[in-house]
């Protein structure tokens, strides 16, 4: 089966592939926080740019971008198209009691700004490292292991709750099954999705006792053998140096 | 010979009253290779989780090496008793191979050294070298399997339990496990148990059969639990094809070796020993009861 993955570049080489784990998660935090507290468009623009250098630096393919950000644009979209609407200020253009605000339409690029900017961030961070070093990286970062756990499990299992929603659907297919936006389509889907919920409690038991006869005692184990060089660090603090002159930008021009 | 695993009338229900095993009573020696038969919901899988300790019993009646496994510390008890599941993909929920097979040994306490080399070695075992970093949706089915035996080997546990080895695996795949599993009984004196349903199977991976509804029905070697065509029926099993296709020849006149062969690769040495048997040829023949007879095989043995 094709699985949607992530991490499908993760393999690549590139300076942001070889990037230590800890470092690259924690200097591109502190990027992405810098970048979506920005207040001004030109600012949000130099963040949108840095967030491009990055991206081309990185060599992750822009079809694989474009496929995996386009999801969170619908819910940016309509920002942009409301917000202008919605705050009052200076009026731009208006027809009746319609006004399109020269204050909204900054904010609404604002925030689009910064969210693209964000956006190809976050699929940088994600998509040139694998999920399980993510995952690994994050849990010697000290973030809670019931945390790492659960994400952990989402991660492996995700794929296997795909391949059981599959299943029942090809089987659904097969008796002649074709969804229809009713009452009779819904209350179907409404038992998939019922039928998959008690798939996975009783695949939560089962793993349960995979994990008891291995020894599990409720600690997260998993080993990670990264080693932080100079390099890192340089690169480390060029991210961060790059967030701090986001933020200080501003100040500089005014 | 030394007691791997002493069972004295276990009984075990459900919350909802079903009664899972009743008075089940077993003593397993270390090294031997046994397998569990039965029905579905027979107990099978019930059993082997008393056997780890997952579920304890309320009595002290549940021994591994004359220690009770109720008391015995999740370290040890996982150092005695390995078992590897039905579905693999119960078993193998961490993200990477490598991950995986490195669980139950990083929970036995070990130095990452000794964890290192256990993963080394169950994987080379397994033949799963280079797996290390794969993730297991990205793995066949048969591959899955192995890996997760290796997560089980990886704490090198003196009892390996394996629940329905063969299911859903295809020929060469079975073929390997089946390999594989005999080679650790043979070279490291494991003692092996196993549950299946795949009859034509259980002759390859044990020397001792047990069967299982509720509570045990017969314990034997093959031959006579696989000859016992009321018994399989009573309990909704059958017969290895094999067996069945050298009971049909008795019909025709066929004079077999004091053992009907239970799977292909015991067929030429019994014919080899009808041969020697009958001065270097054999005849097939048909008389007026050979049809009885013929029917009487299939009655006995067929649904």
């Amino acid at each position: 089966m094709h699985y949607p993955d992530i991490d499908r570049y993760a393999t690549l080489n590139s300076p942001i592939h070889n990037l230590e784990p800890r470092v690259k998660i924690l200097s591109f935090t502190i990027l992405i926080f810098s970048v979506v507290f920005v207040l001004n468009i030109q600012a949000a623009l130099l963040g949108l740019t840095m967030a491009a250098i990055i991206l081309i630096i990185s060599r992750l393919p822009i079809s694989f971008m474009i496929r995996r950000s386009k999801v969170i644009l619908i819910f940016i979209l309509p920002i942009l198209l409301l917000m202008p609407l919605t705050v009052s200020g200076t009026s731009l253009w208006s027809a009746g009691p319609i006004t399109f605000s020269e204050e909204g339409l900054s904010l609404a690029l604002l925030i689009t700004i910064r969210a693209l900017a964000a956006i190809t961030l976050v699929l940088t961070l994600l998509g040139t490292q694998k999920i399980e070093t993510t995952l690994k990286a994050l849990s010697l970062l000290k973030v809670p292991g019931v945390i790492i756990q659960m994400l952990f499990f989402t991660y492996r299992y995700i794929y296997v709750i795909m391949d059981e929603f599959l299943q029942i659907w090809s089987s659904m297919r097969s008796k002649g099954y074709a969804f229809r936006l009713n009452r009779y389509g819904l209350s179907i889907i409404g038992n998939l999705i019922g039928m998959l919920l008690v798939k996975s409690y009783e695949r939560a038991e089962r793993v349960y006792r995979g994990m008891e006869a291995k020894g599990y005692r409720g600690n997260h184990i998993s080993s990670a053998p990264f080693t932080i060089q100079a390099t890192d660090y340089g690169a480390g603090l060029l991210l961060i140096a790059i967030a701090g002159a986001l933020q200080v930008y501003p100040l500089v021009i005014i | 010979m030394k007691e791997a695993v002493t069972i004295r009338n276990l009984n075990h229900h459900y919350p909802d009253g079903t009664v899972s095993l009743e008075d089940v009573s077993l003593t397993i020696n270390e090294g031997e290779r046994l397998a569990i038969i039965g029905q579905n919901g027979a107990g099978k899988t019930t059993l082997f989780l008393h056997l780890n300790g997952s579920i304890k019993s309320t009595e002290d009646n549940v021994l591994i090496f004359g220690e009770n496994v109720r008391y015995m510390p999740i370290e040890k008890r996982i150092e005695k008793v390995g078992v590897v599941f039905a579905d693999p993909d119960d078993q193998l929920f961490m993200p990477t191979i490598y991950d995986d097979v490195a669980f139950g040994p990083t929970n036995m306490g070990l130095p990452h050294d000794e964890v290192e080399r256990r993963v080394r070695n169950a994987l080379e075992t397994v033949g799963l070298i280079g797996f290390e970093d794969r993730v297991p949706h990205h793995m066949s089915y048969g591959e899955k399997k192995r890996a997760a035996l290796a997560a089980v080997l990886s704490m090198e546990p003196r009892i390996l339990i394996l629940d329905e080895p063969t299911a859903n695996l295809d020929p060469k795949n079975r073929s390997i496990l089946i390999s594989l599993i005999n080679r650790l009984n043979k070279e490291k004196g494991i003692t092996t148990i196993v549950a299946m349903h795949d009859v034509n199977a259980v002759s390859h991976l044990a020397d001792r059969v047990v069967v299982l509804n509720t509570t045990i029905v017969a314990d034997g070697d093959a031959h006579t639990i696989f000859s016992d065509g009321e018994l399989l029926k009573a309990n909704n099993l059958e017969a290895p094809e094999i067996y069945k296709l050298f009971r049909i020849l008795d019909c025709y006149g066929y004079t077999c070796c004091h053992q009907h062969p239970l799977s292909a690769i015991d067929a030429p040495p019994a014919f080899d020993a009808s041969l020697d048997a009958n001065g270097g040829s054999i005849h097939l023949r048909k008389n007026n009861s050979t049809a009885d007879e013929v029917q009487k095989v299939m009655d006995t043995f067929e649904y």
